[in-house]
C-alpha cells in the first residue's frame, strides 16, 4: 500500500528538503504541500491522506490548531525548529516529532513508526489535550479556531461571551453567533485563562467581563445575567469560584 | 582624596552640618566652664574647624581596615590610638587659642581647662560617630556596587541570547540547500558564522556606533533572506547623520528580529520591512529617533513568549538613560511600528 503524505511548513526550503527526504521512499506519495494553516485544513480534509508531516510554528494555523480542525485523524509527524513545551507533548503523547535540520535516516525511523500505527489502526491522541500540555506554564489559548462549513473562524479569547457543554461539543456564544465545536468543556476550561472564564456551572463557561449581575434563584443556585441579558445558571461551587474571582480583584 | 573634598557642593553641606555640631560644643565648654557664649564661640571657633577636617580622616583608616576583614584587635587599637591622638590635638588648639585670647577674656585659660574633662568626651563621642559613618557609607557604597555589576552581568546574559528558533530553521535551510545549491549552502553557512561571531563581539561592549549595530542587524537579514526569499523585503533609510551615534549595542537587531519573527513570518505572502534612522537637535538636546515598521496578521497564531524581548531591551534603556530613552509601540490595523528615542550627546 502506497501512503498519501501531505505536509505543512511555510518555508520553501523546509519544504524542499522533506520532498527530497521523501522522494527516496517508494511507498511515500506526496499528495499536496502546504505553507500555510489554513491551506493545510483543506488538504487535508481534501485528501484525507495517511500522514501528515506538519510544521508547529505557521502562519494562518499553528501546526495544533490543524489538528483540531481536520476530520479524519491520519498519523501525525510534527516538524519543529525548537519548542522545549512543544517537545515535552510529542513524548507525552507518543506522536513523532522530528527537529530540524534531521537526517534522511530519522526520518525513516520515524515512518517505520508511522507505518506501524497504521498496521495498528491506532488513533492519534487528543488534539486539544496535546495542544494543552505543548503551552508554557502560565501562558492561556488567546484564540478558539472552529469549522464554519469549509472555512475556518478564529474567535479571539475576549470575543468569547460563554461556552455551554452539548453532549461531545461545546457550544461557542460570540459576538452574537453560535459556533459548534468538538471539544469537551473541561478541556476548553483548563486551556483558557481561569482569571477571566469561570466554570459557573456543570455545563457554562462564562466570561466575567461579559457577567453583568448574578441573582439568587433557589437557595442554593443562582442565575448570572450577561451584559446582553442572556441567563446563565450558576452552581454553589461556581458561585464561590465568581465570589473568588471578583472578590480578588 | 575623600569624597567630600571632591564636589565642592558636598563640601558645603559638610560644613553646614558642622554649624549645630559647633554651636554644642560651645554650649559644652559654656556650661562646663562659665564661659560666656561669646568666649565659648570664639576659644572653640578654629578648634571647631579643624575638627570638622579631622572627621574626615576616619576615611583612610576605615578603608584599608575593613569591618569584614581586618582582625578586631587590631581594629580597635588603630581607631582608639587616631581617635586619642586627634582629640588631644582638637583640645590643644583650644587650649592655644584660650590663650591667645586671655588678654581679651581675662581667666578664660582657666576655664576652659575646667571645661576640659567634659568636652573631651564629647570631642571623642563625636569622633566615634565619625568612624561608625564612615563605615556605613562604605558599605552602603561596596553594596551598591555589587549591586551595578551583577546587573551589568545580568544585561551581558540577557544580550548574547540568540534565539534558538533562529539558528535551527537556518541550519536546516543549509541541510536544503546542500543539495539544491550547494555554492549558495556554503554562503549561507558564512553568513550565519558572520552574524553569530559579530553578534558575540558586540555583546561584550556597552555602546557601539550605529553603523556598526546596522552592520549586524544587516548580517541578520541576510541569513533570514535565504530562509524568506521573496517574502522577505526591506526598505532602509537611515539619516547619514546617526551613523556616528553611539547606540546601546544589540538593540535595534532584536526589535528587527521582531519584526520578522512575529510579523513576516506570520504573514502567508510576506511583507515590507521599514527601517528609518533620522537625528533630531532640538533646543533640549539632540536625539536619535529610530523606527522599524512591519506588516502583521492580527489573526495570526500566538509566537509565544511576546514581548519578552521588548520588555529586556526597555529594562537595558531604563538602567542606562532612565527615563530619557522610550521605546514606543503602535499597534494600527495591520501595521506594526517600535520607535527607539535615544538621547545624544552633542559635541560642541
Amino acid at each position: 500500500m502506497k501512503l498519501r503524505a501531505v505536509m505543512a511548513d511555510d518555508e520553501d526550503l523546509a519544504r524542499r528538503v522533506m520532498r527530497e527526504y521523501l522522494s527516496q521512499e517508494p511507498d511515500i506519495e506526496i499528495v499536496a504541500e502546504c505553507a500555510n494553516g489554513f491551506e493545510a485544513v483543506k488538504a487535508i480534509n481534501e485528501t484525507k491522506p495517511n500522514v501528515i508531516f506538519l510544521d508547529v510554528q505557521m502562519p494562518k494555523l499553528d501546526g495544533f490548531e490543524v489538528l483540531e480542525l481536520v476530520d479524519s485523524p491520519s498519523a501525525v509527524v510534527f516538524v519543529t525548529a525548537f519548542d522545549q513545551y512543544a517537545m515535552r507533548a510529542f513524548d507525552a503523547a507518543a506522536v513523532d516529532y522530528l527537529l530540524k535540520p534531521f537526517a534522511v535516516e530519522r526520518l525513516r525511523s520515524a515512518l517505520d513508526r508511522v507505518r506501524a500505527r497504521i498496521r495498528e489502526a491506532r488513533p492519534i491522541g487528543n488534539p486539544h489535550e496535546l495542544k494543552q500540555a505543548a503551552r508554557a506554564p502560565g501562558d492561556y489559548l488567546e484564540r478558539i479556531v472552529v469549522k464554519d462549513g469549509p472555512r475556518v473562524h478564529v474567535i479571539p479569547a475576549g470575543r468569547l461571551d460563554y461556552a455551554e457543554a452539548q453532549d461531545d461539543y461545546v457550544a461557542l456564544r460570540s459576538e452574537g453567533g453560535n459556533w459548534l465545536k468538538q471539544q469537551t468543556i473541561s478541556s476548553l476550561e483548563d486551556a483558557l485563562d481561569p482569571r477571566r472564564f469561570i466554570r459557573v456551572h456543570r455545563s457554562f463557561l462564562v466570561n466575567v467581563e461579559r457577567i453583568a449581575r448574578i441573582d439568587a434563584n433557589t437557595k442554593d443556585t443562582w442565575v448570572a445575567v450577561l451584559n446582553d441579558g442572556t441567563r446563565v445558571p450558576v452552581s454553589r461551587a461556581g458561585y464561590g469560584k465568581f465570589r473568588e474571582i471578583v472578590g480578588a480583584e | 582624596m575623600h569624597p567630600i573634598l571632591q564636589d565642592w557642593r558636598r563640601f558645603a553641606t559638610w560644613m553646614t552640618a558642622w554649624i549645630p555640631v559647633g554651636a554644642i560644643l560651645v554650649l559644652v565648654v559654656h556650661l562646663s566652664g562659665r564661659l560666656s557664649y561669646l568666649e565659648a564661640s570664639a576659644v572653640m571657633a578654629p578648634a571647631v574647624l579643624v575638627f570638622a577636617f579631622v572627621c574626615l580622616s576616619p576615611f583612610y583608616v576605615c578603608r584599608s581596615l575593613p569591618l569584614r576583614s581586618a582582625p578586631p584587635g587590631r581594629l580597635f587599637a588603630n581607631h582608639l590610638a587616631a581617635a586619642v591622638v586627634l582629640s588631644s590635638g582638637v583640645m590643644l588648639i583650644g587650649r592655644f587659642t584660650a590663650t591667645m585670647l586671655a588678654g581679651a577674656f581675662p581667666g578664660v585659660e582657666q576655664r576652659y581647662s575646667s571645661a576640659v574633662p567634659v568636652l573631651a568626651v564629647i570631642v571623642l563621642l563625636i569622633y566615634e560617630m565619625a568612624i561608625a559613618l564612615h563605615y556605613a557609607a562604605l558599605e552602603m557604597e561596596s553594596s551598591k556596587r555589587s549591586e551595578i555589576l551583577a546587573r551589568d552581568a545580568q544585561l551581558k546574559a540577557l544580550k548574547a541570547q540568540v534565539n534558538p528558533h533562529f539558528l535551527f530553521n537556518s541550519l536546516n535551510s543549509i541541510s536544503a540547500l546542500t543539495t539544491i545549491d550547494p555554492a549558495l549552502a556554503r554562503d549561507m553557512c558564512i553568513r550565519l558564522a558572520d552574524f553569530l561571531r559579530t553578534s558575540l563581539r558586540l555583546g561584550e561592549r556597552i555602546t557601539i556606533p550605529l553603523a556598526e549595530e546596522l552592520a549586524l542587524t544587516r548580517m541578520y537579514l541576510d541569513v533570514e533572506q535565504v530562509r524568506f526569499g521573496n517574502k522577505l523585503r526591506i526598505v532602509q533609510n537611515v539619516d547619514a547623520a546617526c551613523t556616528h551615534c553611539e547606540v546601546p549595542a544589540l538593540v535595534i537587531q532584536p526589535l528587527v528580529e521582531n519584526a520578522v519573527k512575529h510579523g513576516i513570518a506570520m504573514m502567508a505572502e510576506g511583507g515590507e520591512i521599514a527601517i528609518a534612522g533620522i537625528f533630531h537637535r532640538t533646543h533640549s538636546g539632540a536625539f536619535l529617533q529610530f523606527t522599524i515598521r512591519n506588516p502583521f496578521d492580527p489573526e495570526a497564531p500566538s509566537t509565544g513568549r511576546n514581548g519578552l524581548g521588548l520588555r529586556n531591551i526597555r529594562e537595558r534603556l531604563e538602567s542606562r538613560y532612565g527615563t530619557a530613552a522610550r521605546l514606543d509601540i503602535q499597534a494600527e490595523d495591520r501595521s506594526y511600528q517600535v520607535t527607539l528615542t535615544l538621547p545624544m550627546r552633542v559635541s560642541k
